[in-house]
């Protein structure tokens, strides 16, 4: 039955793509199409992709990894060019794991009047580059692309390696039809994985295949007279090794382009790509060598390793100094804020990321720099030593996108955690101004691993449970010239805070009220002040003067200005009109304007705004608007709370129109008009 | 307790493992004085450059750098660098970083420099490499030592010299010195230095002393029109083993053609006989050029390879043709050629392609230059090709090789020539809209955006582009409507006269707001925003409005019968020598209004006392750009 299936599908397959794909084989209806059938606005589309990962046994080396890639491309116009240059990355460490680029062969195909004419990239078209101490590359460029022209390239990649990179399914350009194939020798297990959050979903077949390779030995055997080498004798022996394959195969069509987006967090999150995640080794007659299957399989490895759980039982380097730290505190609370201080005062980040310390926890301690694993594995470190149970939590980086699969490669960042029975304290010494829960924006990446002494592991949400609160106080006289002065105050919580120390806490003065200035129009502030700039655990205070000279127009005797002055906002952020992918705040965030507005001399209210409460999703958004009038005084209040810090596609359009009617609302006119 | 015996021989041993004595007090940040720290984010606390040039092939750069950085900013200025090739030696490279206290905390030795790919980006390949040093600080202030000795075979290009070295960056002592004994004459050129305290101690020496920090400002002109500059170069050199001749720009581009281009502009002879046959109807010369620059527009794309005499020499046009790409010298070269197979003369041309306004020194030959164009002569003039474009109009150079000296290499030698000027006149953008407004606030319009000059290249891009960020851009251009949605887009693009039209049909709903029983409706609706520039206290720096320009809106605004006009904006007329502004709005029929408005903005350098004057003029045209009418409901 299911081999009647296969026959048929083979068959449709042949009646619909009766192009032939063999390398060189591009025909002349292929190059003279104009625009791609299904995806009219694209560039350029891949007409065909194949890719075949195999394993060869070779004597004296073992396994090589054989990664064939044959990829042909359609270029339709002048914006598609692009695609006519390409790099390879290879791995160029060490000499037995060097990455080697072999079958290269690489045309461009025009018509010419009429007929089929092709140009080789020869080598002047190829460039090799080391990149740095791991890494080198191969680019080319592909001569004579015109509009409408159609490149190919195939080679393959060797590699001693066991790793298997991702393997794309899509490309931010169509791909009309994808072969691919991976087969490895049973000896090593590997995890696919589909990417989950991508629209497009391929379909992968699973078989097992037979496959065989031999070894030879040689054995000289020399008599024991060695002065007279005739009688030595060399016997070669041949053994055939039988072994399973395991065969994952897709075949492909119409691949719709990946839809690349403003505001996306990652793109690659969205892609549909494969994973192949080695979780084990295992030869005949030897043990299992394991390196990660679940989640757990995975945190246990990590844990395991001298770079990571090895750093976190060293603790002669600091004792000293860090029981004087802790001399005479008793609560737990102290001691956290205490040696999370300590820390930061003593080791700065070197700029690098990862969760394996680089330096050694130690080394990095007396040299006073080491990297984000460094610093707070030797955090995590003091807090047990302090009797607190405290543990690394592994994170991946938003540009590492979100860890789908149980892979190392997963996580690209560490942090520590403080359990308590009452919640959870997130902390990163790494970064200068990140507090206790308020970690840094580009590790707040959906949730981490926890790692425990006991060897569990569980997952912990990254992303903020407080929003990040704004508070304006703003007070306005308006004078008779109709310019206005005023007092600001305003207080920044949580990231908030974080952001804007680490935006304006090393300007000048000179530079900080250029950015307060920053289109607020003719405005001239001073006398600004900024309290708590350094003391990380509390909110910033900054307040300063202004005069404005353009907050009102005065149009045949009345005065209108918007009712929060030079706070209300102009225009829109999301212009969009529909959303391919989810929309990612990081924070919640609650912003409150409280404006006092004096009246002047001889004008009285005309009309003022309503008051309003406006609400996406029910609590998702929440605004309020609240205006009083008593005698010479105006005062509005508004809130604006966004407790939701992801929007999903489906919920895009009614954000949007939220929004909206929150800035019609901000920029909403008071007028006054003359007693 | 530390005994006093230790400390002396403590000391001891310090002075002898030292470097220079004077040096030891730079090493501490201390030291530094108040008015240097002022808007520094580093200090230069002492550099010397010594560049000894043993022959025309063999020179020998060394330098001493000692350089405080105050803070995080700092940390792109420690110039602890060197670019090699294959026909550099880097012969010494090392750098040590002392703590505030001028203890030493860190050593690097060539290895530990990092080594790279001198360009990225936009580059596939260049030759060029850079080891860098890569130092993450723990603490600031903090201070390097870097040491570099290089010897190199090519004395085409000597090191220049800025004391200044960049913003934020100010300079307690550096010193330049150049020891020649090659059979060539050195010949040096400095620009500004009477404003600042540099002493010439002979013709090839001099010492900067306490150059205070530059701060960046607005619309300030380019960094080393008003900063000391120092250019030098060998009357005698050796590029990569051609030997060259350079007193004058006269005999520097006589070299440039013979070595650089003679000889790469061979082409196979179909393209020859496919040329002279597309050509064949084409009368002037520059109806030929033109049908050329298309033929090579639509052959070649851009790609840049920098390699051949240290990326100077054009690739092949053979090669080109072949490859259908090149970098600006290739493809230049490839058009020259072309022409001339046609009986069209050009001359490849070097300039500083530029957004900023950089000319190429007239009085001062050496290597200069970043890009190349090429020019045809026509008439008295030139026509000026940018030949790395696949889509940019015939002969059309603004925004990046306009306004400026260029160098025109001729087969007799070089010279310099002045390129097109764009004028505030012929730089415009005229927006007109036909619009609609209904009684709920909403409006619906037919807006034509037409841009010459400058403002053409700013729009015609939009073209290529996907709808859906067609529609995004609009959004953003005019920012200030929101809600506004795009229901038809339709382009024109004139390359022949270089002229650039957008159609739109367009609507927003409530535009206009409500306020009580009034709308308010600001008529200057589709407006491309002014940016104001900021603020400054004090302003030290004079400075530049690059090219003029010229924005004219017009808009027929139609309000519906049941509105009645309450009041109107008076007319309003600004001229100062910045520009002009006009302002008006006028009731033509009870429904019908019109609104005009013209922003001129002109060419032209200015003193930094002007600036305020200039930030005013901008703050009054954006007030009265926002303003508003006010409608009332007819009773």
């Amino acid at each position: 039955m299911k081999k009647t299936i296969l026959i048929i599908t083979l068959l449709i397959a042949q009646f619909t793509f009766s192009q032939d794909f063999k390398f060189g084989k591009v025909s002349k209806a292929e190059l003279e199409e104009t625009q791609h059938a299904l995806e009219p606005e694209a560039s350029a589309a891949v007409l065909y992709r194949s890719q075949d990962v195999s394993f060869m046994y070779e004597q004296g080396k073992g396994f090589i990894q054989y990664n064939e890639i044959h990829e042909r491309i359609k270029i339709y116009n002048k914006d598609g060019y692009d695609y006519a240059t390409k790099t390879i990355r290879l791995y160029d460490e060490g000499n037995d794991t060097k990455d080697k680029l072999t079958s290269f062969k690489a045309y461009t195909y025009n018509l010419n009047n009429g007929k089929v004419e092709d140009t080789k990239l020869k080598n002047n078209g190829i460039f090799e580059e080391k990149t740095n101490r791991y890494w080198k590359q191969t680019k080319f460029t592909m001569p004579n692309i015109k509009d409408g022209c159609i490149i190919e390239y195939r080679y393959t990649i060797e590699s001693q390696l066991l790793a298997v990179d991702d393997i794309p399914f899509q490309k931010l350009i169509p791909i009309n039809k994808l072969d691919f194939k991976i087969a490895s020798p049973e000896y090593f297990k590997y995890k696919a994985l589909l990417n989950p959050k991508a629209a497009y979903l391929p379909k992968l077949n699973q078989s097992v295949v037979q496959s065989s390779f031999t070894v030879s030995e040689s054995n000289r055997t020399s008599p024991k007279d060695y002065q007279t080498n005739a009688n030595t004798k060399t016997t070669f022996t041949k053994d055939k090794i039988e072994y399973k394959s395991d065969v994952l195969i897709s075949n492909l069509t119409n691949i719709p382009a990946l839809k690349d987006e403003v505001l996306v967090d990652n793109l690659s999150n969205y892609q549909a790509k494969l994973i192949m995640e080695l979780r084990s080794v295992v030869y005949p007659n030897q043990p299992v060598k394991s390196y990660s299957s679940t989640w757990g399989d995975v945190t246990k490895s990590i844990y395991k390793s001298e770079n990571f759980g090895g750093q976190l039982d060293k603790s002669n380097y600091f004792e000293k100094d860090l029981d004087a730290v802790l001399s005479e505190l008793t609560s737990p609370e102290e001691k956290i804020a205490a040696i999370y201080g300590f820390v930061k005062s003593k080791v700065k980040s070197n700029g690098l990321i990862g969760y394996y310390a680089d330096l050694g926890v130690s080394k990095a301690y007396k040299e006073g720099a080491g990297n984000v694993a460094d610093i707070n594995l030797m955090l995590v470190a003091m807090l047990r030593y302090a009797g607190l149970e405290a543990n690394p939590v592994l994170v991946s980086t938003r540009s590492n996108g979100i860890p789908i699969i149980a892979t190392k490669s997963g996580f690209n960042y560490v942090i520590a955690v403080v359990e308590f029975p009452t919640g959870k304290m997130l902390l990163d010494a790494s970064s200068a101004y990140a507090t206790a829960n308020i970690l840094p924006e580009n590790i707040l990446n959906w949730q981490g691993r926890v790692l425990r002494e006991d060897d569990t592991s569980s997952w912990v949400s990254l992303m903020p449970q407080q929003n990040a609160k704004q508070l304006n106080f703003l007070n306005a006289t308006i004078n008779e010239d109709l310019t206005i002065n005023g007092k600001v105050r305003e207080q920044l919580t949580n990231h908030f805070a974080l952001v804007h120390r680490e935006a304006h806490n090393s300007e000048s003065e000179e530079e900080h009220i250029r950015a307060i200035e920053e289109g607020k129009g003719d405005i001239e502030v001073s006398n600004v002040t900024v309290k708590a700039e350094n003391e990380l655990a509390k909110p910033i205070l900054i307040s300063y003067e202004y005069n404005l000279q353009n907050g009102i127009e005065e149009i045949a005797d009345k005065l209108y200005f918007s009712s929060i002055l030079f706070f209300a906002p102009e225009e829109n952020p999301f212009k969009q009109e529909t959303r391919e992918h989810p929309i990612d705040f990081t924070y919640p965030i609650s912003e409150k304007y409280v404006v006092n507005i004096r009246i002047p001399e001889g004008y009285q209210v005309e009309s003022l705004p309503e008051n309003e409460k406006m609400q996406f999703n029910i609590n998702d958004g929440v605004f309020t608007y609240l205006i009083n009038h008593k005698d010479n005084l105006l005062q509005i209040t508004t809130n604006l709370d966004i407790n939701k810090t992801i929007i999903l596609p489906k919920d895009y359009l009614e954000f949007k129109r939220f929004f909206d009617l929150v800035i019609k609302k901000q920029t909403e006119q008071i007028v006054l008009k003359k007693r | 307790m530390i005994s006093r015996q230790f400390l002396l021989i403590f000391f001891l041993f310090l002075s002898v493992f030292s470097i220079h004595a004077q040096d030891e007090s730079l090493l501490t940040s201390s030291t530094i004085s108040l008015t240097l720290k002022m808007n520094a984010n580093a200090v230069v606390r002492s550099e010397h450059i010594h560049i000894e040039i043993e022959d025309f092939d063999k020179m020998v750069y060394t330098n001493k750098r000692i350089v405080t950085i105050l803070n995080e900013e700092g940390d792109n200025n420690l110039g602890a660098y060197q670019h090699y090739d294959k026909n550099t030696n880097i012969k010494k490279l090392e750098a040590r970083i002392y703590n505030s206290q001028g203890e030493e905390i860190k050593k690097f030795r060539e290895k530990d420099f990092e080594d790279v790919s001198a360009v990225s980006g936009g580059t596939l390949y260049s030759d060029n490499r850079v080891k860098y040093l890569n130092y993450t600080a723990i603490n600031y202030p903090y201070t390097m030592v870097f040491d570099v000795e290089v010897v190199y075979q090519s004395t085409a290009f000597l090191h220049s010299w800025r004391p200044v070295e960049g913003f934020y960056v100010s300079t307690e002592s550096a010193e330049y010195k150049i020891t020649n004994v090659s059979e060539g004459k050195v010949r040096i050129q400095t620009l500004n230095f009477e404003d600042y305290n540099i002493k010439k101690q002979s013709d090839y020496h001099f010492i900067a002393k306490n150059l205070k920090a530059v701060k960046r400002e607005s619309y300030s002109p380019s960094f080393k029109t008003y900063t000391p500059y120092l250019k030098a170069t060998l009357t005698d050199f050796n590029m990569e083993g051609v030997r060259g001749i350079n007193n004058n720009w006269q005999d520097f581009g006589k070299w440039m053609h013979d070595e650089l281009i003679s000889g790469t502009e061979a082409l196979p002879q179909a393209v020859k006989e496919e040329i002279k046959e597309k050509t064949a109807l084409a009368t002037t010369n520059r109806e030929k050029a033109k049908m050329v620059y298309q033929y090579m527009q639509n052959k070649t794309r851009y790609i840049s390879v920098q390699v051949g005499i240290g990326g100077w020499k054009p690739m092949l046009a053979e090669e080109v043709d072949r490859l259908g790409y090149g970098d600006c010298k290739a493809l230049t070269n490839y058009t020259k050629a072309l022409l001339a197979e046609v009986g069209v003369e050009s001359y490849y041309t070097v300039v500083y392609g530029d957004n900023d306004i950089i000319d190429m020194d007239k009085d001062f030959s050496s290597l200069q230059g970043n890009h190349v164009i090429l020019s045809i002569p026509e008439d008295e003039d030139y026509l000026w090709l940018e030949c790395t474009s696949q889509t940019s109009p015939f002969a059309y150079t603004a925004n990046f090789t306009d306004d400026r000296d260029v160098l025109v290499v001729t087969p007799e030698g070089g010279k310099i020539v002045h390129t097109k000027v764009y004028s505030a006149e012929e730089n415009t953008t005229e927006t007109n809209a036909k619009v609609q407004l209904d009684a709920t606030g909403d409006i619906t319009a037919q807006v034509e955006i037409v841009s010459k000059g400058t403002r053409y290249a700013k729009h015609y891009y939009i073209e290529n582009e996907l709808e859906k960020d067609q529609k995004l851009h609009y959004k953003e251009y005019f920012n200030t409507i929101n809600n506004l949605e795009i229901n038809a887009i339709t382009f024109n693009n004139n390359k022949e006269d270089i002229v650039f039209t957008e159609n739109l049909a367009v609507s927003a709903t409530k535009y206009a707001s409500k306020v009580g029983e009034r709308i308010l409706l600001r008529p200057n609706i589709f407006n491309e925003e002014e940016y104001v520039p900021p603020r400054y206290k004090k302003r030290n720096l004079p400075f530049q409005i690059k090219r003029g320009r010229v924005n004219k809106n017009t808009f027929e605004i139609t309000i519906p019968k049941t509105l009645q006009v309450e009041a109107l904006q008076d007319a309003v007329t600004i001229t100062n020598k910045f520009g002009e502004y006009h302002f008006s709005i006028t009731q033509k029929e009870d429904n019908a209004l019109l609104f005009q408005r013209e922003f001129k903005l002109k060419k032209g350098t200015y003193s930094k006392e002007e600036y305020k004057e200039f930030r005013n003029f901008l703050l009054k045209v954006t007030k009265h750009d926002k303003s508003k009418i006010v409608l009332k409901t007819n009773n």
